[in-house]
């Protein structure tokens, strides 16, 4: 069968890595110990762990796989680095010998086209995009559902952007400056930091740069996290009462152990694709660890979606190109074949009922308010 | 780029260390010369169903290697003062050396260049490389010079077997899933943390897993370099990864 499109990722904990394990040990083995996972997932080559069917509301359906470059979920740091850009370029190898037509990067993997293009293997007629243009429309029209649903103006908020001067950050900053009153600006390049800022003033946008997220000089209103990070780290600053909190990061950002009371969090940059997709072996579940059906990473999505549409083309590529035109135009084209903005869930479960029907097709209902505090 | 994993990556032995792990090498040593031997045998019995005599001539200068090596590891036993025995009756060597007699009485040369080649081959260059890279002086010399002979033993095969799959892609494919369960099986228990079927026969004394640590080596890096490496082989024969990945996952640990 020919391959449309591949996706290649990586898992975000030892669960998760345990998981995709079990799948394909089988329900006959016994699981492996968890301190032998720890043992044996280092040396698993990249490689394709499933097949994927992805169905338009149009009526037709595109075929991809999944690689997994299996990166330990604990050796995501900087001095890993040079193995983990090993491990990904081996699994676009893998991507392009299985015939993809495009291919979505998933988490750290889009750092192998964010900056130096020249790290992908030869590629032949195969395409890579980051998935980040998707990604950035679902954290934005998420941020603008939970205020929204809290009643919560726009216009008269302080955005804190943490991850600023990622491909992510960046673009989310160009769509949402224009909407807020004051966008702060959260790197550790404070030389990126001041780059994007004059381009964001230049266009109006009233801008503050922080490189210490402990010492920002204003109250945040809504934070969106969408930094780097190897763990789950993250203490925000200063917060205004009940600020929105998007978690949009991979790993996750958020420390477990922070404290954000009245605050409301969701995790974002998340579809749902209505058509629904399906998985063999079954991972879906593993590797889409939701408390909602047919949900995925917008990154992953956005392989999947140009696929469907036909438009085999490396629409996100390189870092710092995200515009708002960019981010309307893969929404669109998104929402033509049934892929939206995911129901909003955080940590403690979801923030607003969903029901589905036989056909997979899921209907919404927004309860306004409903949206649990942290 | 080649994936350079370097979990539990160990700085290499200083020699004037070697008396106190002498014990250690003594049974590192022990594994590696019956597991040449075994090899030896193997070649030796496949010249025997060959029927072209250059394939034939082959395989017998192949175990002749074999041979070599296994003399070549007896020679650092010897240097490092301690009595190296060699067992190719032990349990795990046996089912191993028993696997490849089945495909002989088959005369199944291709299942035989599979288990050689494929598996073992694939066992003996990685952990050979992995050792080759902590053990101390000549003995690594040793180990790494072998394991580079070893990996052109692959390199022979693999036009043999590539032809072979293309004949018929599923019969090779549930060919080399048939042996995998059986040897890799094998090699799978013989690496496992622990030797659930009691002692292999081979140490001198208690089990010499648990003490690999003190020469910068593990049963899991053992392991994994050597499912690794095995891995890559059979994507080199064109067997689809998701379903090789499915057969090691499903290995016993």
């Amino acid at each position: 069968m020919a391959i449309d499109f591949a996706l290649i990722a990586h898992q975000e904990s030892w669960r998760a890595a345990a998981d995709v394990l079990a799948v394909l040990r089988g329900p006959d083995r016994a699981p492996i110990p968890d301190d032998e996972i720890k043992d044996i997932f280092p040396w698993i080559p990249p490689r394709a762990v499933c097949h994927i069917d992805h169905r338009s509301v149009l009526g037709h359906s595109v075929h991809g796989v999944y690689i997994d470059s299996f990166i330990p979920p604990d050796r995501l740091g900087f001095e890993h680095r040079r193995d983990n850009i090993g491990r990904v370029r081996d699994a676009a190898a893998c991507a392009i010998k299985a015939g993809a037509r495009i291919v979505s990067l998933g988490g750290f993997s889009s750092i192998l086209i964010e900056g130096d293009s020249d790290l992908l293997p030869e590629k032949g007629e195969t395409v890579f995009t980051t998935g980040n243009t998707l990604t950035v429309a679902f954290i934005v029209q998420g941020v603008k559902k939970v205020c929204a649903l809290k009643g919560r103006n726009l216009s008269d908020a302080t955005l804190v952007i943490v991850g600023a001067t990622g491909d992510v950050g960046s673009g989310c900053a160009r769509c949402l400056g224009p909407l807020v009153n004051r966008v702060v600006l959260n790197a550790r390049n404070i030389d990126r930091l001041r780059s994007l800022a004059e381009e964001l003033s230049a266009s109006g946008t009233a801008v503050d740069i922080a490189t210490d997220l402990q010492q920002l000089s204003v109250q945040a209103d809504i934070v969106i996290c969408v930094a780097s990070l190897e763990s789950p780290s993250l203490l925000l600053g200063r917060l205004g009462p009940n600020a929105i909190v998007c978690d949009a990061g991979y790993p996750k950002n958020l420390s477990p152990d922070g404290v954000l009371e009245g605050c409301t969090v969701f995790f974002g940059g998340l579809g749902q694709s209505l058509g629904g997709m399906s998985f063999e072996p079954d991972v879906h579940r593993v590797l889409h660890r939701h408390p909602f059906p047919n949900v995925g990473q917008g990154c992953v999505m956005e392989g999947m979606v140009l696929a469907l549409e036909g438009r085999f083309e490396p629409f996100s590529q390189g870092r710092g190109f995200i515009t708002p035109e960019r981010v309307q135009e893969i929404e669109t084209i998104a929402a033509r074949h049934g892929i939206h903005l995911a129901p909003l869930y955080n940590a403690q479960g979801p923030l607003e009922e969903v029901t589905c029907e036989t056909e997979g097709l899921a209907h919404e209902r927004q309860i306004a308010g409903a949206g649990r505090a942290v | 780029m080649e994936v350079s994993t370097s979990l539990n990556h160990s700085t290499p032995a200083d020699a004037k260390d070697v008396s106190l792990t002498a014990s250690v090498w003594q049974d590192v040593l022990a594994q590696a010369i019956t597991g040449e031997l075994i090899a030896a045998s193997n070649y030796a019995s496949l010249a025997e169903i060959c029927v072209d005599e250059a394939e034939k001539e082959d395989a017998l200068e192949h175990a002749s290697g074999e041979r070599g090596h296994a003399a070549a590891f007896a020679a650092e036993g010897r240097k490092l003062g301690v009595n190296v025995v060699d067992n190719v009756e032990a349990q795990y060597w046996k089912r191993l050396r028993d696997a490849f007699l089945r495909c002989i009485a088959e005369k199944d040369s291709i299942g035989c260049l599979i288990i050689q080649e494929v598996m073992l081959e694939s066992f003996a260059v990685a952990s050979y490389e992995r050792i080759g890279q902590v053990a101390p002086g000549t003995i690594g010399k040793t180990f790494t010079a072998i394991a580079a002979e070893e990996r052109d033993h692959i390199q022979h095969a693999m036009s043999i077997l590539r032809a072979d799959r293309a004949r018929d892609v599923k019969r090779f494919d549930d060919k080399v899933h048939a042996l995998h369960l059986d040897v890799m099986t094998t090699l799978a228990e013989m690496l496992a943390r622990e030797d659930k079927n009691g002692h292999c026969q081979l140490c001198h004394g208690s089990c010499i897993k648990p003490s690999l640590p003190s020469v910068g080596l593990t049963t899991a890096v053992l392991r994994g370099v050597s499912l690794r490496q095995y891995l890559k082989v059979l994507d080199l024969l064109g067997l689809p990864g998701e379903m090789t990945l499915k057969w090691v996952t499903r290995l016993p640990v």
